[in-house]
């Protein structure tokens, strides 16, 4: 006996097998493969981190100390798996206002932090790493990383291109008057606060500028606190100073070398 | 038809892109860079092969009121499939992929081909046919980034190739042209694309 392919029974029957086939196979499959992509994703916030801090090569787990921003002081968090369920978050990363999550790197007596930045770009959100340290007079962005949804290719999308980023080190974070200045300059850096922006990228490049100064000014307490100890442990141990190594030294180089060629700019 | 002309036709006499103009949406959001473009032209060859495959294999089945909701499920799934597979395994492909991924499903070509071979006709010839179509698509949008990357951004794959004296700012002569990052761009060089095509192969023009 032939069936009539379309009788009406037929059709549903169809239906509800193909849908329950379908169902179950995305089903199996996402639920096998959920610990794979999660281990995924928490490696990819590691490595970001790392990338920022500037030691690619480096252990996350051996190096970083994992803390939190509260009411101003630095707190070192136990629970780490709580503080990258919040980092994959962006909503809850965006609207946080205290416990706020930070990343603490100390090697040859240089201590860094990174910190997580999030915002919106022209197409959708923005995201990162910024990695700060505290100078004696400013806090100096010594790396960062970015990435984004779904920004223009070739145009806003070259946020996330080492060349672009590349030009946040070094920059410092507050201006004389003590106001937040780093930001991405249509038409060119201006001074040693400013990045080039990218033409044609505009839109996302002021995303980013509001992205970095948002994330940043939740920290502000804490980071110019630490400054102004970073300035009493300078006046105190002189000769500790003196005696450091090559590392430090490139440090404080690095913050001479940026006035000069301002100047030249000016 | 004969397998091997079933699988050179779409390559270029019958072209989804320049012939059928399908697909014609993603060629122009994914072609700014070559590598999108690419790893793009891979992933619909993928998903096309197989959903030829699948649709072929259930045509005597698939009542007909219903075999578009039919194809667009097996598509889907398809997608979802490669999309979570590539995100455990292949998790750096995923992340170059990303909205480009969803944007297969839509992908005129993928339905076109499902609709209009692959439920008349053996599973062998379908899964070749989408395997030829799903190239035919590739090598448009490869020529299209191709010209869009290098005079756009003077890179190919990322690599530069534009040197760096060349540029105005660096006291050359050159700049790249910033059209080229846009869409209509894509267009205009899909346009002179089609032209060339047409002049060759004479059977293609409207007497």
């Amino acid at each position: 006996m032939a069936i009539n392919k379309n009788s009406n029974a037929y059709i549903i029957i169809y239906t509800v097998v193909m849908v329950v086939i379908v169902g179950a196979l995305l089903a199996f499959l996402a639920t096998s493969l959920k610990d794979k992509q999660d281990a995924n994703v928490l490696n990819e916030q590691k490595t970001s981190i790392m990338k920022a801090f500037g030691e690619a090569e480096a252990n996350f787990d051996e190096v970083v100390t994992i803390g939190s921003i509260t009411d101003g002081e630095f707190v070192v968090v136990e629970d780490a798996a709580a503080t990258f369920e919040l980092l994959g978050d962006r909503k809850a990363l965006a609207a946080i206002e205290n416990n706020l999550p930070i990343f603490k790197l100390e090697k040859d007596d240089v201590v860094k932090y990174v910190l997580p930045i999030v915002g919106k770009g022209l197409w959708g959100d923005i995201w990162g790493y910024v990695s700060l340290q505290q100078t004696e007079d400013n806090v100096v962005i010594t790396g960062i990383v970015m990435d984004h949804a779904g920004e223009t290719p070739g145009l806003g999308a070259e946020i996330a291109a080492a060349k672009v980023q590349n030009m946040f080190q070094s920059k410092k974070l507050y201006d004389e008057t003590g106001a937040f200045a780093v930001r991405m300059q249509k038409g060119g850096a201006q001074n040693e606060h400013q990045v080039d922006a990218i033409s044609g990228g505009t839109k996302t490049c002021d995303g980013v500028n509001a992205m970095l100064e948002t994330s940043i000014s939740k920290y502000e307490s804490f980071l110019r606190g630490a400054e102004v100890e970073a300035e009493a442990d300078v006046e105190g141990d002189e000769v500790a100073t003196e005696e450091c190594c090559g590392d430090c030294c490139c440090e404080t180089e690095e913050a001479t070398v940026v006035e000069p060629t301002n100047e030249v700019e000016e | 038809m004969k397998l091997s002309k079933n699988f050179t036709n779409p390559l270029a006499a019958n072209n989804p892109v320049i012939v059928q103009i399908l697909g014609i949406c993603s060629a122009l959001a994914v072609t700014v860079k070559l590598e999108p473009a690419f790893v793009m032209g891979i992933s619909v060859t993928f998903v096309c092969a197989f959903s030829n495959l699948l649709m072929s294999l259930l045509r005597n089945s698939v009542p007909s009121r219903i075999r578009i909701i039919v194809q667009l499920v097996v598509i889907a799934t398809l997608v979802i499939v490669v999309d979570q597979v590539l995100r455990a395994f292949m998790y750096d492909v995923s992340k170059q992929l990303s909205v480009y991924v969803g944007l297969i499903i839509t992908n005129c070509i993928v339905m076109g081909r499902v609709e209009a071979f692959a439920l008349g006709n053996k599973p062998w010839a379908s899964f070749v046919d989408g395997i030829a179509n799903g190239l035919g698509y590739t090598i448009i949008l490869v020529m299209v980034a191709f010209f869009r990357e290098l005079f756009g951004s003077g890179s190919l794959f990322g690599q530069t190739i534009i040197p760096e004296s060349w540029y105005i700012a660096n006291g050359g002569f050159y700049s790249n042209t910033g059209l080229m990052l846009f869409p209509p761009m894509a267009l205009i060089i899909v346009g002179c694309i089609i032209w060339i095509h047409r002049t060759i192969n004479k059977d293609l023009q409207e007497k």
